[in-house]
């Protein structure tokens, strides 16, 4: 909504610099989104005559014109081709700074002398477009600042207005505010019409199938119209607005809705088959409205028809079929209320939003009715010649009366926290125009809520505007007291927080992808057709096909982001990333959204240096770093298999992560096919894990180990042993002596080639032996360790070398 | 004699004094006190002395030799000093060569500020609360007061799952999950992830949000604007001014927008505060009747007020970041600037 400041003032007086005017608004509750001064800074620009026009000598498109100024004569170059001698035009004068930070100066142009510019109104800010410079009329006196001599001076307020607010879509309706924060008064203007010829009753009808979304429906008719543009001020009026121009008629109505927030509509009485309205559901049809579009009604759409058929949305747009047009004589206007829900149901199906549609979806003033029709009757009449035919039709089936309301003292201050008097709040609500009588308890008022009020329907929106117009400054700022209740963190938030602190510990950078992905997916990480994780929960109206389902895993996210990381050449990359993914679940409304924790890994194994190493990373860093996150959830014993069945992982180099028979995810090298479908040429390690599983397995520090006093010794041992023989197992056999002497035992090489059969290969291991009680000897160590090598020897047919 | 023994001091101090590294010195001594040394060879004199003179001169003997082996030491100990302080020499290296170094981790901003959010919020005694991402049309809508065809629906424009499943257009909806869960009173916040169909430069179709609310007996506004105003001045610093706003949300009433001033200029507007000096951040109120009509509290005993801001748009302001995108971009040039 734009109100302008010599609008407001036709309606309330007040003191106030714009500036002041700005911030009450905002702090009212109607924010000032833009405040913008017509003119301001535009005194250099000044009504000026031309005293002759001739070719500039060396340029076509160029004329020279000699300008009284009313203080003396200067020389302009002009660009403009519809300049006359004698005409009245907007002159620029030097050192002027024009909108858009355009300073004019003194300057040659094609060896001509230009002391200042012609300007359009385009120039001026007082258009988007024009055709050539501004004629002015030929009343105005030379030499005074143009915005001064027009009247234009003036200042715009864009209000973003929230959509309870429906009473302040109108200039009235601001201005009621205005009144109320200066103790002012508001004149709220009353028509008065001449009427003359026949009683519009004989003449046409209205009737009301619907009075459930029309309870109301008011017409005048206005004969012997002539059509044509409207006066300056009407159109600079509805400039400063945001509307265009029409017609006279069309812009009356247009002006009357701004001025009172009444929607209105003029239809060619001539046009209307049958000559009178009826208001209806016609049903399934077809019907083209004034934008020349075909909307396509249903069931539930109120139509104005005439005697065959729609010739009006209701509330929303006019039809083409009965429109003004030039040669339009006789105008029926239309002033109408309608329920806010069949508006907002029409419009939002048809996607049609109008000024009108936008009033009556939050809530026209039903009282408005008749008040909107004469003025805007009275205006047609003075602006277009017309002729008024005596009275008015106001059908009014359903009445809608004010509302009713108590609000207690008591109450208000204690929602507040404030300590106001019943007198007080009672002056406060009076100040909007609600009528606010004593009742007969002394706490409490009887507040009776005019209809221009619809958002005011109980006790606590009365509370909300004595805090409003009170001032929320007012309000004294306090702490609550009581102490918290302590409710329980929701299970495993502190694992995942945990989680998180680990990867960046790691080395991984947190990334954050949309929830929303494109169906391609599953193809782009070659999931089997009966994976059921192609099973996406749909967005059905998706902004793009790119955002249109849920993810079921978030690798495909981390691979996209790696991609994209590595397409800007950052080809080291550790990303992580801790978010929910979705699974429908048949017979549930909504899927179950589980929490995954994914990874991606590649590049070098450090950042490039003088003294790192180049090597790339490998299966093991991204094992290294699961492992470690095990130990943090103190998750003991967890067992990795190398059959994932995953098709987006190399078969040879990933693993499945079990523990206790519950699978904790996947981790390993990316297919190679799968990197291709991401335009990735080197290899990439992921893993996939999920947390409410990790969360489950997961375990607080049950207690320390005793730290022993005595030395240890260790003792390193090589064993050639078969190709297949897995770490796993080695770990397995030596954990199998059962010593308590054992400290620790560490695979520290493993080694296959030169010097080592074909299909063998050698590991070394180092065992550390302690003991808490005693410092062992070399005997007890080594009866301990042999029975390591013999376990070795016979169970996995190693040999010492 | 005596004589000879204090040349002998004499000579052997120069020899000491001059030897230039250890083995040298070894050699001086050995030459002047070893067994087939000078002073060795000097004592042999000793028995042509008389009984008068012997003990003089022994007792110079002694002395000559003291003060020999204090010279050697204390030669020693001086070039042991200036071995070391040769090999250190020698060792120097250039510190000005970057370290080793490992690939730094970072938590995503959004994670960042979520956490030092809730910090303050823990503070101040709120727990956390979560809820679904994908939800049900009563709790994001019908239960905050928004049935259909409410017009406040529009200021949030949804994506759809089904007729009754949305993806949570706010946190709010986390707001109904609890209170129907406990009796007041209630100290919650609630972070998490929401979406709204609207993507430019200025929005994106998913973001962050941070959700809390209090219901207890004699909540007032001004408690709101404790609680608020403690927040903006902890998280942003506490000379920064907070002003409190009449707004609307169907959920709330009286409904405040919340407006610290802006940290970019100070309050003598720019173009982030669109020159008003002052900048959205929270928006909150005195949690609606009919909100607790609907989770089973009752307003005359219990009153309470929730707040809602963007984590973006504190990160954005917290750390000078201009565009949304770059949130979701997940640049690792971006991404490691939060290590």
């Amino acid at each position: 909504m734009v109100v302008t400041w010599n609008w407001l003032k036709e309606f309330v007086e007040f003191d106030l610099t714009p500036e002041e005017l700005s911030h009450r608004l905002t702090m009212a509750g109607l924010e000032v989104d833009v405040m913008e001064k017509l003119g301001a800074g535009l005194d250099g620009v000044i009504v000026a005559r031309l005293l002759d026009v001739t070719q500039h000598p060396d340029a076509d498109r160029l004329t020279v014109c000699r300008v009284d100024t009313g203080a003396g004569e200067v020389q302009v170059v002009c660009g403009a081709t519809n300049h006359r001698s004698g005409d009245l035009i907007a002159l620029a004068t030097v050192g002027t700074i024009l909108p858009g930070d355009f300073k004019i100066k003194e300057s040659k142009i094609r060896g001509q002398l230009s002391q200042g510019m012609l300007c359009s109104e385009k120039e001026l800010g007082l258009a988007d477009e024009s055709a050539g410079i501004m004629i002015l009329p030929t009343d105005l006196q030379v030499g005074q600042p143009v915005f001064k001599a027009l009247g234009l001076t003036d200042v715009r307020f864009e209000l973003g207005l929230t959509p309870n607010r429906a009473d302040c879509l109108s200039v009235v309706g601001v201005a009621r505010e205005v009144a109320a924060m200066v103790a002012g008064t508001l004149h709220v203007p009353h028509a008065t019409l001449q009427e003359t010829g026949a009683n519009i009753q004989t003449e046409t009808s209205v009737e009301i199938l619907d009075a459930d979304k029309c309870p109301r429906y008011a017409a005048r008719l206005i004969r012997k119209v002539k059509i044509g543009p409207s006066p300056q001020w009407l159109v600079r009026r509805l400039e400063a607005v945001g509307l265009r121009s029409i017609n006279n008629v069309v812009d009356v109505t247009n002006y009357v809705m701004m001025e009172l927030g009444h929607p209105l509509h003029a239809f060619d009485f001539s046009l209307l088959r049958g000559g009178k309205i009826v208001v209806r559901c016609p049903g399934d049809s077809a019907f083209t409205t004034l934008d020349s579009q075909v909307r396509k009604l249903t069931t539930n759409d109120l139509a104005i028809c005439d005697g065959e058929g729609p010739v009006a949305l209701a509330g929303v747009m006019g039809g083409e079929n009965s429109e003004i047009r030039p040669e339009t004589t006789d105008v029926l206007l239309e002033s109408a209320w309608f329920e806010p829900y069949a508006i907002r149901r029409t419009s939002k199906r048809l996607g049609i939003h109008t000024d009108s549609s936008h009033r009556f979806e939050r809530g026209a003033d039903i009282n408005m009715v008749p008040v909107a029709l004469d003025r805007a009757a009275a205006l047609i009449a003075l602006l277009a010649d017309g002729v008024i035919s005596k009275g008015m039709i106001d059908a009014y089936p359903r009445k809608i009366e004010n509302r009713s309301l108590i609000i207690s003292t008591k109450r208000t201050n204690a929602i507040l926290g404030l300590a106001l008097s019943t007198a007080e709040v009672s002056r406060l609500l009076s100040s909007i125009g609600l009528d606010v009588k004593h009742a007969a308890d002394a706490d409490q008022l009887v507040v009776g809520v005019p209809t221009f009020r619809p958002d005011l329907e109980r006790e606590i929106d009365l509370i909300e505007e004595v805090a409003r117009l009170n001032g929320y400054d007012l309000i004294p700022v306090t702490m609550p007291s009581g102490c918290s209740t302590g409710h329980p963190e929701p299970a495993g938030q502190g694992t995942v927080r945990r989680l998180r602190d680990l990867m960046v510990a790691e080395g991984f950078a947190e990334v954050v992808n949309y929830s929303f992905v494109h169906p391609d997916v599953s193809d782009r990480i070659l999931l089997t057709a009966d994976d059921e994780r192609r099973i996406h929960t749909v967005v059905r109206n998706p902004l793009t096909e790119d955002q249109s389902v849920m993810r079921t895993l978030l690798l495909p996210s981390l691979l996209e982001t790696a991609a994209r990381n590595i397409a800007y050449r950052s080809n080291d990359l550790s990303l992580f990333e801790l978010r929910p993914v979705f699974r429908p679940v048949h017979g549930t409304e909504l899927p179950e959204e589980t929490l995954h924790l994914a990874a991606v890994l590649c590049g070098r194994r450090a950042p490039l240096g003088w003294c790192q190493t180049e090597e790339p990373v490998d299966f093991y860093d991204l094992k290294g770093a699961v492992e470690q996150l095990l130990e943090v959830l103190h998750i003991e014993g967890a067992s990795w298999s190398n059959a994932t069945g995953e098709p987006y992982l190399h078969a040879g180099k990933s693993c499945t992560l079990m523990h206790r028979n519950r699978c904790l995810g996947v981790l390993g090298e990316v297919h190679p096919k799968v990197l291709a479908n991401y335009d990735i040429a080197y290899p990439v390690f992921m893993f996939e894990l999920n947390v409410a599983s990790l969360i489950q397995e997961a375990n607080a520090i049950s207690g320390i180990q005793p730290i022993s006093r005595f030395p240890d010794v260790y003792r390193d041992s090589a064993f050639l042993l078969d190709s297949s023989v897995s770490a796993a197992t080695i770990t397995e056999t030596i954990a199998g002596v059962r010593s308590n002497l054992i400290e620790s035992s560490v695979i520290f090489d493993v080694y296959s080639g030169k010097g080592i059969p074909e299909g063998k290969k050698s590991v070394a291991v180092r065992v550390r032996y302690r003991s808490t009680e005693r410092t062992l000897t070399d005997e007890e160590i080594s009866k301990v360790h042999d029975r390591l090598v013999r376990s070795m020897e016979s169970r996995l047919k190693a040999c010492l070398r | 004699m005596k004589q000879r023994l204090e040349q002998l001091l004499e000579s052997g101090r120069q020899s000491v004094m001059q030897a230039q590294s250890d083995a040298v010195l070894q050699e001086v001594r050995v030459q002047l006190l070893g067994r087939k040394g000078e002073l060795t060879a000097l004592m042999k004199g000793m028995g042509a002395l008389s009984a008068e003179e012997r003990p003089v001169i022994g007792a110079l003997v002694n002395t000559v030799k003291d003060s020999l082996e204090s010279l050697i030491a204390e030669r020693s100990a001086v070039l042991r000093e200036e071995e070391i302080a040769r090999r250190i020499e020698g060792e120097r290296i250039d510190v000005t060569l970057p370290g080793r170094r490992r690939q730094l981790g970072s938590l995503h901003p959004i994670t960042q500020v979520t956490q030092d959010v809730s910090a303050i919020f823990a503070s101040l005694g709120f727990g956390v609360a979560e809820g679904p991402e994908i939800e049900k049309d009563f709790y994001n809508f019908e239960a905050l007061n928004m049935p259909k065809d409410h017009p406040a629906r529009d200021m949030q424009d949804t994506f759809y799952i089904s007729e009754d499943v949305v993806l949570r257009t706010h946190t709010s909806p986390v707001q109904i999950r609890t209170m129907l869960k406990h009796q007041p009173p209630v100290r919650v916040i609630a972070p998490g992830t929401v979406y709204r169909r609207d993507s430019d430069i200025t929005h994106s179709p998913m973001f962050h949000q941070i959700e809390g609310f209090l219901v207890d007996h004699n909540v007032t506004f001004g408690d709101l604007k404790g609680i608020l105003t403690a927040f903006v001045t902890r998280y942003f610093g506490a000379e920064i001014g907070v002003r409190f706003r009449p707004s609307f949300f169907p959920f709330t009433e009286p409904s405040a927008e919340v407006d610290m001033q802006c940290v970019i200029c100070s309050g003598k507007g720019c173009r982030v505060c669109k020159d008003s000096g002052w900048l959205e951040i929270l928006g909150s109120g005195m949690i609606d009747p009919e909100v607790f009509k609907s989770v089973g509290y009752d307003s005359d005993i219990y009153s309470g007020f929730a707040f809602g801001m963007g984590v973006e748009r504190i990160a954005m302001l917290k750390y000078g970041v201009s565009d949304l995108r770059l949130f979701f971009g997940n640049d690792v040039r971006f991404l490691q600037q939060f290590a």
